[in-house]
């Protein structure tokens, strides 16, 4: 495939890097002149210098035959007006927009983001999972935050303990997509048999995620 | 009307003044607690610190209720983004942004925003006063027409406007003289010293001012 980066600070650098490793074509646009010499130094990428909101300086990138464009400044402003350029412009088929602040994150989806990533939730949600305590974790959401992964950690005394799966009643629109036990990764089947102390990740539409939880846990 | 302006440099701050003058009522939004400090005391209107294209601050602002939504920060990615969400995310009818880049603005114009860009149109406003003598031009908006002064000497003193005008192309249609401003007869005579302006077709403004000796 052939990607454009847009912005080559931490997170453009590193992910030029191991797309460049894993065989795809890469070409990196930033502002920074120091920064785009370092990087033709180190990677046998196409580097140009320049303002990514410059449809001229897109082009010189190749965005006309880019198959992605990731613009991930960190500038939610550029960003957008990368993504919205290159699709307006260049027709481009996906465009990743790096979110820096979370309150922009419905920004990038109205303004026809096709993925908007949002590295500081991500980051929030992965170290609130570490420093709580709780049984139940919300891993990611998706599709605007209409649908959840969830993390439950099986207590002694869940009322769903050696219990089959096929005779626990979930809510509607929910699913259980593995169990971790120990070090084994379990594919949840009907004839699976919860134990204490298993981690249950599941998928379920956000209405209904107090009512998977509900199940497993016997609380909140 | 209620109008919400994101941006209070010296042009976003002047124009809240002057609607709040009118009555308006004026909601001004700015990064800084300093640049709302340019309107001073006598401003009635409403000023809030934040980030121009924040959904839930443009709530608090009271944008569902907006009449018109203009946008005049120094960041044109910023002016671009929040006009966006003015438009499609608020439905506000009036939408007006200010962009100093003249390729985005063309891009952006051309995806439906209501865009104001000075730069090219200062531009070349400073570029006649240094090369031209006797002529000035100002850009209409559009690029396809332009208004432009002509400083009258020999070559025109005592003709009418009827022959000073270009069919099709060229049109006088002030006068500007040391007694005041007039609008012209066809049978009006240019006098020494007298300034005309017309309005001219950006693609007759060179055969225009070859044939007034200004090329």
């Amino acid at each position: 495939m052939k990607i454009v980066i847009v912005g080559a600070g931490k997170v453009g650098y590193y992910l030029a890097k191991r797309l460049y490793r894993g065989k795809h074509t890469v070409s990196i646009v930033e502002k920074d002149k120091q920064t785009c010499e370092d990087i033709a130094k180190e990677l046998e990428v196409l580097v140009i210098n320049g303002d990514g909101c410059d449809p001229a300086i897109l082009e010189e990138a190749g965005v006309k035959h880019a198959d992605v464009i990731a613009a991930v400044t960190g500038e939610d402003e550029d960003n957008i007006i990368v993504c919205q350029l290159s699709k307006e412009l260049f027709h481009t088929r996906r465009t990743v927009g790096r979110v820096n602040n979370p309150d922009n994150e419905r920004v990038f989806a109205e303004l026809g983001i096709d993925v908007p990533v949002d590295a500081t939730m991500i980051i929030g949600k992965i170290i609130e999972e570490e420093v709580s305590f709780s049984d139940f974790v919300n891993l990611m959401s998706f599709k605007r935050g209409k649908l959840a992964i969830v993390r439950v950690d099986l207590s002694a005394d869940s009322p769903v303990i050696h219990k089959k799966i096929k005779d626990i009643e979930l809510p509607k629109d929910a699913a259980l997509v593995s169990i971790v036990r120990g070090e084994e990764v379990i594919l949840p089947k009907g004839n699976t048999v919860l134990e204490a102390g298993d981690d249950i990740i599941a998928m379920a539409m956000v209405g209904n995620e107090a009512q998977l939880i509900n199940m497993l846990v016997g609380k909140m | 009307m209620y109008v919400i302006i994101i941006g209070c440099s010296r042009v976003g701050s002047e124009l809240a003044k002057l609607l709040s003058h009118e009555g308006h009522d004026v909601v001004v939004i700015d990064k800084n607690q300093a640049s709302l400090d340019r309107l001073g005391n006598s401003f009635n209107g409403v000023s809030l610190v934040g980030n121009g294209f924040d959904v839930n601050l443009l709530k608090q602002a009271g944008i569902e209720k907006a009449d018109a939504f203009c946008v005049v920060t120094n960041g044109d990615n910023t002016n671009l983004i929040a006009a966006q969400v003015a438009k499609k995310i608020f439905k506000v009818p009036k939408v007006i942004a200010r962009v100093y880049d003249p390729q985005r603005a063309h891009i952006y114009k051309a995806l439906g925003l209501d865009i104001l860009s000075g730069t090219v149109l200062f531009a070349s406003m400073l570029r006649d006063k240094i090369v031209e003598s006797r002529f000035t031009s100002y850009l209409i908006e559009t690029k396809d027409l332009g208004v432009i002064e002509i400083e009258a000497q020999k070559d025109l003193v005592g003709k009418t406007v009827e022959q000073v005008n270009v069919s099709g192309e060229f049109i006088v249609v002030a006068i500007r003289s040391l007694s005041g401003v007039l609008i012209p007869d066809p049978k009006t005579l240019v006098k020494e010293k007298d300034i005309l302006m017309g309005v001219v077709k950006v693609a007759s403004l060179d055969k225009i001012k070859e044939k007034f000796g200004i090329a």
